[in-house]
This record gives C-alpha cells, structure tokens and sequence, in this order.
C-alpha cells in the first residue's frame, strides 16, 4: 500500500451493544406480577399512609421505609397531558396519541400513560378514566398488561381534587 | 462565600448543529483557547480543572474527561468531572467557585460541552427506565403535560409561547455564537408543526454541539487581570426527589428554595427592580414564563402577562436570556454554564451586540432532571 | 494553610459486597445505607448540609441514571446537591473543599450502582479514546495487564511476587465482612488459577461485584457531636494523568506521587512509612506495587504500614464506589470499628482512590486522629 488515501478519514463510526440485565427487585416484582391479575398494586409509607404507585421501599416525601402493599383501583383521573405527534422508538402507537397523568383512586402519585378509545381533541383534565387490560392468557406481569386508559364517562372530576396532584 | 470569588475570561465556541470540523478535544480547545486569551492566562497558570457534561450516552464514550486531560490541560493537575442532567453546566462553575472559594486554588479552568451530533440525542433524552415501556420520546413529552398545567392555571393565551420563542430568536440575531440565529415572527411559531401538544417545532430547543470555558480566581489573581471581571456574588444548588405526591413541576420547590438562597446571598429584595438581566434556562418556549414566577421576578399567575407586555425583551425593563438562551442554543452539557458565562460576560460589558446597556447585576439560572436540580448564580460589576 | 478547617469522617455504612443482590435496586440497597450512616451519627437528615454522590450512568445503563439517588438521599424538601460521573471518593474530595469554602459544615457522600446489570469489561473500554484506543478493543483489564507487564520488566517482578500479594489480601478479607471474597488462599492455590489476562490470574483480580455505601463528613464543632472518635483529614491532594497509553510510563503512577506528595506535605509529614495504614485503590498486585513505589515504599512485605488490611478491591471492587470504601476502611481502622480486621493502635492512614484505566487519576486521603490545624 504505497497510496496515501485520497480523503482525509473524517469519521469514525462506533457501534455500541451493551447488554444489561436489570434487577426489578422484589418490590418491583410484586407489582410486575400483580400486573397479571389485574390488580395495581402500591406500597404505604409507614409514617404519613401515602400510597405509592408503582410501589417504593421508602417514601421520598417522609424518608421513612414503606412497608406495606396495598390495592389501588385502577380508575382514576387525568391530571394532565399532551398530544404527541412523535413517534416513540420500540412502541407502536398510532399518532396523534395522547399520553397522560393518571392519578389512580387511593394513590398519592400518578403515572404516566397513553389514552385510547377517544379521539385526542376530547381528553380533558380532570376525565375520569379506567385501564384497558390485555385479556386473560395474555398478560405476563409486565406493565405492557396495561394496554392503555379510557374515558369512562363518568362525569369530570372538580379540580380541587387534582390541582396538586400532577 | 468565604472568599471572593471572580470570572476573569470567558470563552465559547461557534455553536452549530454539527461541528463536523472538529473533533471532541479540538471542541474543547476552541472554547479553552478562548477562554485563556480573554483571560491573559496560559495553561501553566490554572491550577485546576472542573469538567462538566450531561449524560455520556450523548457522545457513547464514558467519562470522556478522562481521554480529554491534554484537551483540558489537565495532566499532573486536580481535575473533577460534575454530572447534574440539564444543569450541569452550571453546578460545574457553581464547583469551579467552590475551589477557588477555599483558598486552595487560585484559578481554575471550568469547562462545559456536548458534541450530541454523534450519538442518537433522541434515544439519550427519551426516559429510558427499566420494566417500563417508552411512551414518549424526547424531553418535551415529558414536560409538555406540565406546560398544558401551567396555562390551564393561569388561563394564559396560546400566543405567549410562541411570543418567547420568536423573542429569543430576534436575540440570538445579536449573538454571534448562537446556533438558531435566523428571525420567525409569531405567526411562523404557531404555524409550525405541533409535537407534544402545546409545545410546537418551533418553540423547542435544538440539538447543538457546542462548548463554554470560564476561569474563575481569586480576587488576587482577579486585580492582576487585563479586564474587569464579574465577581460571583452568590450561588447554589439545589435538587428534589422525584415521587413526591407534593411536588410541584410547574413552580418547582428546589427552584424556589435556590432562589431564596442565593437571593438572600446576594442581599436582593426584589428581583423585578435589583437584577439588571437574566439568562434562565428555557428549553421550550412556556417555561419562561413559569421561571419568572419561580424565580420571584413576579407573582405566581403572572408570569405570561409580563412577556404579554414585552417586559422581558432585549432593551425592555428586565432582559431575559439576551444571548438567545437555550431555545437558539443547546449543546446540553454546555447549556447551563452558558447561562452563567453570559451573565458575567453582560456584567463585564463585554456582550457586544447583545449588550444589555449598564448591566451591573445578572442571573444565571440552570435546571435538569424532571425538574429536579436547579443552580443559580448572581453576578455583579462590583465586588 | 493555617485558614484550612479540620474536617473529620464521623461515619460510614456499607452494603456487603456480594456478586449480585438479586432483590434490590440500586437505590434500594443505597437506602438502608443512608439511614444507618444517619443514625450512628445520631442525627436526622435534615442535620447534615450537604448531599454528593458519585457514579456513572453506564454502570447504571441509563442516562441520568444517578437521579434516581435523590429519591433515597433525603431530598425532600429540596436539599443543596451535587454529583460526580466519578467513584464518591471523589466525590468526598468535594465536598471537603465546599467544607473549607465555608459552603456548608456538614456533608453526605453516597455511592451505588448495580454492577452486576452490565458487564464491566466491554463498558470500561468506552473510557478510552473513540478513536485509537477503543477500537483496540481494549477493557480494564488489558490495559491494568499492560500497566503490569511493564511494572514486571522494569523490576524484575515475578508471578510468584503477584501470587504473595495477592493471597495477603485474601487473608485480611477472610475477616472482612463487608468482603465479597471471604476464603483465604496460599499464593501457590492463586498461581494455578487461569490466566485473565496475563500477566494476571484469576486470583489476583476482584470479580464482578456490587454496594452501596453512604460516609458523612463534618467539620471541627459538628464532627465531635456526630461522632466519638472523629477520624480527622489532615492532607489531601488528587492529579490526573493522560490516558493515552503510550504517553506515559506505564510502570509507574506519576499522579499518585505527586499527590500523596502534596497530600502529605498538607498533613506535615515527610514519608507515608510514617502511617499505620494504607487502603489502596489496587485492583491487581501489580497496581499495589506500583502505587507502594509512588508512595516512597518497599514494593512488597509485612512491614508497616499494613496495606490494606480490608482484604482491598481485590476481595471486593463495586466499581464507582470502591475509592470511598477505602476512605470508609480507614474511618473504621482510626475509629475503632473495624472488628475483626483491626490494625492494633493505628493512629495514621492513608486511604487513596484511582480512576480510570492504568492508575490514570489518583487521590489520596491523610488521615488521623487528632486534628491538623489548631
């Protein structure tokens, strides 16, 4: 090889594989299981009785250890949310879709997910909405058992009741 | 602060999105180089480094300070690497202040940088947490319900976004570095694609690759200087746990417990009348008006109606982010020291073209996490 | 120097090291940690100033991944707080210089990560260089096997040499029980293990395991309220080096000379022969022995200083937090907590940290029990 190169080398490409094999942990596990039967679960704070969902071994808010798994419904209302116009790498969701806090009856925190059965310009804050399961035999204790939330009709809840509740 | 502490020479690159013209360490370095001329140092003048970058996935090379101690000028001396998320920028200099604050170390070399356009930014941002499925991709999914929060409380216009981000674009016109620099009027704001609605196209930060150095000394080392430094009046970091059923992400309590602490530092009463200018961390376009109230500059409710009112433009009463801020630059590493190397750089006089006129008293303010970790810095003319 | 305040660690929790805890999270196993660092100093969280932490998002395998920390910190209400991409040693050294700065009086240090989740010897390869040295496919332990084999020319340092050490370190970690390799073993069984990476066996490197740990610190008028038998830094000092390899000679660590020669400097002491104690961030024989000679000692023997009477990382080595380990080992050695693996009378330490591949950065820790500066 006598030749220099013609162009000057001006990238070099690096592709990364790193395999990870993440510890749910038990806590996490009980819920991921529960998730198979339909059932949400979440821990209590030992000090002030906050429910959290997905369950935690401490409370953030009291520092105290959280020691008990309790049931949540899993209704619950919109707090807040956005219509995404972007796709999400490694889901399949048609857009628009909207993607949405939900503060389940009996939990102190909300969690995040996708709203269906409506069209987007009809969400609301304060829409009273209930989870759609993936049917029996088909749920694997996973959160993906949860397909996403629908409106349930019920009318609205008022906004004192979830204006602290992002 | 036990010591005073000054900004003696502030250097940044050229932002853009793609710097294909250097590579990481020559990225650095034309920050660093700069950084040193405006100071009148050489390398064998700084007793230390302080190095700063948001996640490493941005660029796939771990702890990239470590290859970058030539770059750096850091051989055979003490260099630490600062990791906050989007603040980071600025808890690197608020750790730079620190040093020099001890009376270990005279001058310090504080460097911030992200060259994102070699990785997949998206991916990097998207919250990517084990045992749950992505549901959205970018940092805006994640804060755009909280915006859709804010205007429902205030029941504030949707042309206010859109208002702040053609505002910030008509400054980034005034500052050379800047990486989003040509003008939109409102109408094209609200014209363009919406992505997480309420947040559109063009009311979002970019991707930039792009670096900040400052060297901060001692007010010795400061007096034997060519140039009139900014003296760092106050600072602070703070951060928040994320589940906490109290929390508040529209007017985040460790933003308002960083105010109040450098405030109090700084011995300012009133924000709105004692601060001359502020460059505030605003990565979509809403949160300038969500950090005027967290910032105490008004009350809470309030915040939109002062960019309703034209209150916070270049050459109006308060200046917000003259240099174009966040929205018209983000190398995300980078971000939050730019905020801070602005504020000194107006207290200094030496913004050029987006000198905000006898600016004696400046801000710097930085966020990341899911609003979690807030800095902030007050910078002054005078000792 | 006379302006410096004495700061003290007053306490230190670990998690055992053990190859994978199969039922926590990272900041599950943090959690208890900080709770029990916090109540042998007898106080509440909302007594300590300051919160840092060191750790890295690619031994998390998640961007951002050290926020999740906050949530089992204590950082409710919002508390001052930072974080390093770098072992929480590291992180004490700042906090310690916020403590001269007058920025606070007291600080938290925490360290975690699950190490077991990735695989650490295809990760650390992305610490190199993107585009000469990583491409070489080289990890922690090609280059700490090049560091070696550099150090074994220069001295005439033989495989037996290696196995002695190593199997000295695995005597002091059978009485270790925060060890993750509790079995003793003679220097001929660690010669017959294969070879990693030679010149280095099987035995004379840690295996993959992971902690938690939390370490307070706390200036004079606070530390004697925390703790009975405050642990005083008396001189400090970190240098980094280029990582390229061919840069610089490998047989030898010019940073962790340079700053235990600062670090000493500080403590008024002229020879680190003149402490009880050492913990050193030697994660193979070859690496004690270099960093002994940095350190202006006999490369190898039993005289003092004990050298890592913790069993050292070779008997456990969570990665981001293995440098606060050996500043925590030497609390307990100078304190009186270290129960079975305690040094008779140890008055002095040195407790050093390292960073990056081949000794790249170092930091070394003076400590005592009495106070520097009056």
């Amino acid at each position: 090889m006598t030749e220099p190169p013609k162009e000057p080398v001006k990238y070099v490409d690096a592709n990364l594989y790193l395999p990870y094999r993440y510890t749910a942990g038990d806590c996490r596990a009980r819920f991921l299981h529960a998730l198979k039967d339909k059932r949400i679960l979440g821990s209590r704070c030992s000090k002030t009785g906050k429910v959290f969902v997905p369950p935690l071994v401490s409370s953030p808010e009291s520092f105290a250890p959280c020691d008990e798994l309790v049931e949540v419904s899993d209704r619950g209302v919109i707090t807040t949310f956005c219509i995404v116009n972007i796709p999400v790498i490694g889901r399949d969701l048609q857009l628009p879709y909207v993607a949405a806090s939900v503060a389940l009856d009996g939990a102190a925190l909300s969690i995040f997910s996708a709203i269906q059965e409506c069209k987007p310009e009809e969400v609301r804050m304060g829409m009273r909405v209930e989870a759609v399961w993936k049917p029996d035999g088909e749920r694997q204790g996973s959160f993906e058992d949860i397909l996403y939330f629908r409106p349930t009709g019920e009318p609205d809840a008022p906004l004192e009741s979830f204006v602290h509740r992002l | 602060m036990k010591r005073p502490v000054a900004v003696v020479g502030v250097g940044q690159t050229h932002h853009a999105a793609r710097r294909s013209d250097l590579s990481m360490p020559g990225l650095l370095r034309e920050a660093i180089d700069r950084a040193l001329l405006d100071a009148g140092l050489e390398h064998k003048d700084i007793d230390a480094v302080v190095l700063g970058k948001a996640p490493d996935m941005l660029e796939g090379i771990m702890q990239p300070e470590q290859f970058l101690i030539g770059a750096v000028g850091g051989h055979l001396k003490p260099v630490i690497r600062v990791h906050t998320a989007g603040s980071v920028g600025a808890t690197t200099a608020l750790a730079a202040v620190t040093h020099v604050a001890s009376g270990l170390f005279e001058r310090v070399l504080t460097v911030a940088f992200e060259k994102q356009s070699e990785g997949n930014t998206m991916w990097a941002l998207s919250p990517n947490l084990p045992f749950t499925p992505p549901l959205v991709a970018g940092a805006g999914g994640y804060f755009a319900p909280y915006i859709r929060a804010y205007i429902a409380r205030t029941k504030a216009p949707p042309h206010i976004g859109p208002m702040i981000a053609a505002n910030a674009r008509a400054n980034a016109g005034r500052n050379e570095y800047a990486h989003l620099r040509e003008p939109m009027t409102v109408e094209d704001v609200m014209q363009s694609p919406m992505l997480w609605d309420p947040i559109r196209y063009l009311e979002t930060c970019p991707s930039s690759d792009g670096a900040v150095a400052m060297i901060v000394a001692s007010e010795a080392a400061a007096k034997k200087g060519p140039r009139k430094p900014a003296w760092v009046r106050a600072g602070a970091s703070y951060a928040e746990a994320m589940w906490v059923p109290a929390r508040d992400q529209v007017n985040p309590a460790a933003g308002r417990a960083c105010a109040k602490h450098v405030y109090d530092a700084a011995g300012i009463t009133d924000p709105w009348n004692q601060i001359d200018t502020a460059e505030i961390y605003v990565p979509f376009s809403w949160f300038e008006a969500m950090w005027l109230e967290n910032l105490g500059f008004c009350d809470l409710g309030e915040g939109w109606r002062i960019v309703d009112r034209g209150e916070q433009k270049f050459g109006a009463h308060l200046p917000i982010n003259p240099s174009g801020g966040v929205l018209c630059t983000n190398p995300i590493g980078a971000s939050g020291m730019l905020r801070f190397g602005e504020a000194a750089l107006q207290v200094m006089g030496r913004a050029g073209a987006h000198q905000v006129e006898g600016a004696k008293t400046a801000l710097g303010h930085a966020y990341g996490g899911g609003a979690q970790y807030f800095a902030m810095w007050i910078v002054t003319s005078e000792l | 120097m006379s302006e410096l305040r004495n700061v003290a660690v007053v306490g230190f929790a670990q998690a055992p090291i053990v190859a994978c805890d199969a039922h926590r999270t990272a900041t599950e196993m943090l959690y208890p940690q900080v709770k029990r660092a916090l109540a042998e100093c007898g106080v509440e969280r909302e007594a300590i100033d300051y919160q840092t932490a060191g750790s890295a998002d690619y031994i998390d395998g998640r961007p951002f991944g050290f926020v999740a920390a906050l949530d089992v910190m204590g950082a409710w209400p919002p508390k001052q707080d930072s974080h390093l991409e770098m072992d929480a040693a590291f992180a004490a050294y700042y906090a310690w210089i916020r403590i001269q700065a007058g920025e606070c009086d007291t600080a938290m240090v925490v360290g975690y990560g699950k190490v077991s989740e990735g695989q650490p010897e295809r990760i650390l390869n992305l610490q190199l260089d993107p585009y000469y040295q990583a491409p070489l496919g080289l990890g922690p332990m090609t280059t700490a096997a090049l560091q070696a084999s550099a150090y074994m020319a220069r001295s005439g340092t033989t495989d037996r040499d290696l196995a002695e050490i190593a199997a000295r370190n695995r005597a002091a970690g059978a009485r270790n029980p925060d060890a993750q390799v509790r079995e003793a073993a003679t220097a001929e069984a660690l010669q017959q293990t294969p070879w990693v990476v030679e010149p280095l066996r099987q035995g004379y490197v840690p295996p993959i395991g992971e902690s938690a740990v939390c370490l307070i610190l706390a200036a004079e008028g606070k530390a004697e309220e925390l703790c009975d038998r405050p642990v005083w830094i008396q001189g400090i000092d970190q240098r980094a080096e280029l990582q390229t390899l061919g840069a610089r000679d490998l047989s030898r660590s010019a940073s962790a000379r340079l700053a235990t020669e600062k670090a000493l400097a500080m403590a008024g002491l002229d020879s680190a022969s003149e402490v009880d104690v050492i913990e050193l961030f030697a994660t193979n024989p070859a690496e004690e022995m270099i960093l002994r000679e940095a350190m202006g000692l006999p490369p190898a023997g039993e005289t003092k200083p004990v050298v890592n009477p913790s069993g050292g990382p070779i008997t456990g080595h969570p990665l981001m937090m293995t440098g606060l380990i050996r500043l925590g080992e030497a609390f307990r050695q100078l304190s009186g907590r270290a129960g079975a693996h305690a040094v008779p009378n140890a008055r002095r330490a040195i407790a050093h940290a390292a960073q990056g591949h081949a000794l790249q950065q170092n930091l070394v820790f003076v400590l005592g029990r009495e106070r520097r500066w009056s």
